[in-house]
């Protein structure tokens, strides 16, 4: 049937299309058109899937799927003089490029069309990673935690040294070293008589 | 433009049509009823009975290897399609999927036209009538093709070109004058029964013209008239002279089975008494008073019964469907009595001329604008009459709060005013059956129609004479044409608001037209005048007072065929506008026949240049070459080495000066050329490569400007070389890409490019839109259905193949051969368009939105805004005329400004013929 010459020197473009699987189509028979050479021939779709170009002379031809949802990768078919069939891969750039593929054509589905633009919707995650927000909660983190952190018996022991510490340093402010500087020795002594008594109570 | 799925509708629309009717049968026996219909468009479609809507449609080839010569509904449908060789397929009815095909070559392929089909008892048959010796006739299996024995020869001499076919039956008046005999075979019958029988049993031999009709709309009976006059039977291998008579010489008449006995239904228009239809009954001759039915208000051309199917009622009534089929292309479905359930306009499918035209502003706009229109007069004048204004609107304000419901009813047919973004408009549509339809352009309604069956829609011109712009005149359009007999010309003037003739009216001229062009300066009415120019070159002005305003215009002829271009200057020297001849070029050279002109592209009037050059990346300014009478001609001729060549040559059509050419070999060119602003893009098939290829090309005046800024451009002004020399620009040696003394003389700098198109194309429009600040496209239209728009961008014959540092920061993109067509950039999504003929695009009102309309076998039209590019954005323009934002602001003025502020240059309008 491939090979089948109807006189006159007319031949026959055979293959069969697959809609995609993953949904139920209802009618894409009818949605769906074969062209050859952007329309100069035209086929149909039968119910499964296969069609028939008929009277299609010698020559090289762009058989492409027309459907309004999916795309499909056309494929060139050349029949010689005599009658042998070749189907390739179109490549408009270098035509010379010769990347075959079987005949009778096998036609499927590459994707869907993507007409439209997908609207951004309110997702959590974008919420959540928003740098505002994290700005905010952040802080509300160490808020609540730090709190939760104190109750542990070790850690209250832990900030209490690095309290000691600090206080064990005996860094001198440096306010109080300006308004000693300012104010003269007068206040000097009960500022340091004040941390004598600290030192006492410990 | 990219739109978003829930927008689906908002800014488009999309109507389906299949074309004029040329077979029709109601499909009885699926659950859900439809009317199958095949047309003259080769379309194969069901549609729905109760609304008309398109269930499904099938479109084949345009050519004649799509033509349908049989439709056959019976459980399943056959088609009859191509032309030696033939197609028979059968599809399914209720679904229209394909159930089988197979092809049939005859050998005889000379008289293969004469060739007629049918289907009878599960066979196929052909029937080829050989003229004055016999009748070959060979019968197929109707699922397989095989052929049932060998194909069967009677011999009949008796046969002529006159001869109808009443499947099963050939019938024939034979005979000499006087002693004519009617004659009649069965050509499926297995012992040939000729049926003869002399003439003037049936018709008066003196007043017999020798016409034969058969019945229309698959009469139940075989049947024909005679003469216009009686009708005959064939019943029992024997003629039937039916008793009643044909009631009118233009009536179709159709046999259908009734209730009591076969039914004959004869319909016909009359020019005062409107469409008749009446009903007998076959054997007692009686009129069925409950079919008839005689409508003065309904008008159709030259009706014709396509399809009836009755049913019977209880109560033996008759409840019949009938299909009515008019010379204007419409079709309309009837039920009896002459209610009409249903028309659609198939004219549409068929738009050979398009028009948007601007509604007039609301009663409420029109006072302000009279208000401010009116500049003198003291402060308190206008203090008063600002508030007299504001107590009219506090009036109409009262005034509507009381008759609310009342608005609300006469809001539909009032709303035909321009809104605020003046996106509502009307189209003019002329069709090629010379029906002239105005539409909505927003839902696609149709608001009028006029049939002008005298109006040869061949190559028609739109003019837009006056605007809706200037109260208290109304809009004027007028559409030039040829008359369909005598092919003079033919000029109609309407109101495109409401379809009346205004102005000329309905004008037939005693010459044939060349050209016709409108004037660029209007008279006191605001009213452009029409010059139109005859062959013998004399020029008329129309209206005659519009004479004195002929100046400085221009206009060119081109013939398709030769492809020589003239160009006349149009002159008023006081008492008559007359045309002088002053350049002409052959623009397929001198020494190379049968050249043709493929396509002419002018820049459309309502575009306006915003900048006058583009910036580059070292600060300079590349200047564009802005000539509004510059038309791209693309031409297709046979060359001796290089086989087809197709030449690119753009013309000033006021002075005749070849601006830049280009030529391309071993290809065919496509009907596509689009020019807007200094771009000028083509598409050819290249036969070399087997691929369709866009080519692209932008003039520019160079880094230094010609003329000061500011000044209008003159087709004169720059030193040019005489017309006369002009013609050997484009001899070969404009022929090959760089043609040094066109170069040099006239421009300075011209960039050209090829891309590939990985997809057929049927038409080609740039986006039109108000300033043109918005960055351009191209919208094509591809043999997929689809509407797809490349950007400019993309499109720009400066893209380089290894773009410099300087180039990348002026934003050119690298150089890629093959344009990718995103699926996002399809205008009409999944609402495939098939087989359009041309897009038609429009400036909305607002920047960054253009009006498009793609006609084909389906209108769509849709509003593209380019919303995800700011128009600001693109670099390259160099401001010119207002600040970028102060544009934005003049955007919303220019919605009050009564006048649009044209380009008051001498403009020419084309039309090829």
């Amino acid at each position: 049937m491939t090979e089948e010459d109807t006189g006159s020197g007319r031949y026959v473009i055979e293959g069969r299309v697959y809609p995609p699987e993953d949904q139920d189509l209802t009618n894409w028979q009818v949605e769906t058109r074969i062209h050859v050479n952007g329309g100069e021939y035209i086929g149909f779709v039968k119910e499964d899937g296969s069609f028939t170009i008929h009277n299609i002379p010698t020559g090289s031809y762009v058989v492409e799927v027309v459907n309004p949802d999916y795309m499909y990768e056309p494929v060139r078919v050349e029949i010689n003089s005599k009658g042998k069939y070749r189907a390739r891969r179109v490549n408009y750039i270098q035509t010379s490029q010769v990347i075959q593929v079987p005949y009778p054509l096998r036609m499927k589905a590459l994707s869907k069309f993507r007409y439209f633009q997908i609207r951004e919707q309110w997702r959590l995650t974008d919420f959540l990673f928003n740098p505002m927000v994290i700005m905010m909660i952040l802080p509300l983190l160490l808020i609540m935690v730090l709190p939760k952190m104190m109750n542990d018996p070790e850690t209250k022991e832990d900030l209490k040294q690095i309290t000691n510490l600090a206080k064990m340093s005996e860094m001198p402010e440096m306010s109080e070293v300006i308004t000693n500087l300012f104010s003269g020795g007068s206040t000097a002594k009960p500022s340091t008589s004040k941390s004598k008594q600290i030192k006492k109570r410990q | 433009m990219c739109i978003y799925e829930d927008q689906i509708g908002k800014f488009d629309w999309r109507q389906t049509y299949v074309g004029r009717i040329k077979f029709a049968q109601f499909d009885t026996v699926s659950t859900a009823k439809k009317l199958i219909v095949a047309t003259e468009e080769n379309v194969l479609a069901a549609l729905h009975l109760k609304t008309g809507q398109v269930v499904w449609r099938h479109v084949f080839e345009s050519a004649s290897t799509g033509n349908i010569q049989l439709l056959h509904v019976s459980d399943k449908i056959v088609t009859v399609s191509g032309s030696n060789p033939y197609l028979v397929r059968g599809w399914d009815s209720g679904t229209g999927v394909l159930l089988w095909e197979w092809s049939l070559t005859l050998q005889d392929n000379d008289n293969a036209d004469f060739s007629e089909w049918w289907v009878q008892q599960g066979l196929l048959v052909h029937m080829l009538p050989a003229f004055n010796s016999h009748i070959e006739v060979t019968m197929y299996n109707l699922l397989t093709g095989h052929n049932r024995g060998a194909t069967s020869k009677l011999p009949a001499p008796w046969i002529n070109e006159g001869c109808v076919l009443t499947p099963p039956f050939y019938s024939c008046i034979s005979g000499n004058v006087g002693a004519q005999r009617l004659l009649s075979v069965d050509v499926t019958s297995n012992a040939v029964q000729i049926i003869s029988k002399p003439l003037f049993d049936y018709i008066s031999l003196d007043i017999f013209e020798g016409n034969l009709r058969p019945l229309d709309a698959n009469s139940a009976v075989p049947g024909f008239i005679i003469d216009d006059k009686k009708i005959v039977l064939i019943k029992n291998n024997d003629f039937e002279l039916l008793s009643v008579n044909v009631a009118d010489e233009s009536a179709s008449a159709s046999i259908i089975d009734g209730s009591n006995g076969a039914l004959l239904l004869q319909a016909w228009t009359d020019k005062i008494l409107g469409f008749s239809l009446i009903a007998h009954n076959v054997n007692s001759g009686q009129e069925v008073s409950e079919l008839k039915c005689s409508d003065r208000n309904l008008r159709i051309p030259e009706a014709e019964i396509a399809a009836v199917m009755c049913t019977r009622t209880a109560k033996e009534h008759h409840a019949c469907r009938i299909l009515v089929n008019g010379a204007d292309d419409a079709i309309h479905l009837m039920q009896q009595g002459g209610r009409v359930l249903w028309t659609r306009e198939e004219a549409l499918a068929n738009v050979v001329a398009a028009e948007f035209v601007d509604l007039p502003v609301s009663e409420t706009e029109a006072t302000i604008e009279s208000e401010f229109d009116q500049k003198e007069g003291s402060i308190w004048a206008a203090f008063s009459r600002r508030l007299q204004t504001q107590f009219q609107q506090l009036q109409t304000l009262l005034h509507s709060f009381q008759h609310r419901d009342r608005m609300v009813e006469n809001s539909n047919s009032n709303n035909l005013v321009r809104d605020y973004f003046n996106l509502h408009k009307i189209l003019v549509l002329v069709t090629d059956v010379g029906k002239i339809i105005g539409m909505d352009n927003l839902s696609g309604e149709i608001l009028w129609r006029r049939y002008e069956p005298s109006l040869d829609a061949e190559s028609v011109g739109v003019f837009t004479r006056r605007t809706a712009w200037h109260p208290p005149y109304d809009a004027y359009l007028t559409i030039v044409g040829k008359h369909e007999e005598t092919g003079n010309g033919l000029i109609i003037s309407l109101n495109p608001i409401n379809g009346e003739l205004v102005g000329e009216r309905f004008l037939q001229l005693d010459a044939r037209l060349l050209q016709c062009a409108m004037l660029h300066r209007a008279d006191e009415e605001k009213l452009h005048g029409l010059a139109v120019l005859y062959e013998d070159e004399n020029i008329q002005v129309f209206p005659v007072s519009s004479e004195r305003l002929v100046k400085d215009m221009y206009i060119y002829v081109a013939d398709r065929e030769t492809a020589k271009v003239q160009g006349y200057a149009l002159k008023y020297d006081g008492k008559s506008a007359y045309a002088q001849k002053i350049w002409s070029v052959a623009l397929g050279g001198a020494g190379a026949a049968g050249h043709r002109i493929v396509a002419a592209a002018a820049r459309s009037r309502l575009e306006r240049t915003h900048s006058p050059g583009r910036a580059l990346a070292d600060r300079s300014v590349l200047y564009k070459y802005t000539n509004p009478n510059l038309v791209l001609f693309l031409t297709e001729g046979p060359d001796p080495v290089h086989k087809e060549v197709v030449r690119a040559v753009a013309v000033d059509v006021a002075s005749g000066a070849v601006a830049a050419a280009t030529s391309h070999r071993r290809a065919r060119a496509l009907p596509l050329a689009v020019h807007a602003d200094n771009c000028l893009a083509y598409l050819y098939r290249s036969d070399k490569h087997r691929r369709l290829e866009i080519a692209t090309m932008e003039l520019y005046e160079g880094k230094e400007r010609w003329l000061p800024a500011g000044a209008a451009f003159s087709s004169f002004a720059s030193e040019r070389a005489p017309a006369v020399q002009r013609q050997a620009y484009i001899l070969p040696a404009a022929a090959t890409a760089a043609a040094p003394t066109v170069t040099e003389r006239s421009l300075t700098d011209r960039h050209r490019q090829a891309y590939n198109l990985p997809a057929g194309t049927t038409a080609a429009a740039p986006t039109i839109t108000e300033r043109s600040l918005t960055d351009r496209h191209v919208l094509l239209a591809l043999t997929t259905g689809a509407i797809v728009e490349i950007p400019w961008a993309f499109l720009d014959p400066r893209r380089p193949a290894m773009p410099t540092a300087e180039q990348r920061e002026e934003g050119l993109l690298p150089y890629v051969p093959e344009l990718p067509l995103p699926a996002d950039a399809v205008l009409n999504y999944n609402r495939t368009v098939h087989r359009v003929s041309a897009l038609y695009t429009h400036p909305a009102g607002i920047e960054s939105t253009s009006l498009v309309l793609a006609t084909g076998l389906g209108e769509c039209a849709r509003i593209v805004r380019e919303c995800t590019r700011t128009p600001l954005a693109s670099s390259s323009p160099v401001p010119c005329s207002p600040p970028a934002s102060v544009s934005v602001c003049a955007q919303c003025a220019s919605i009050h400004v009564p006048r649009r502020h044209r380009v008051h240059q001498p403009r020419t309008r084309h039309r090829p013929r």
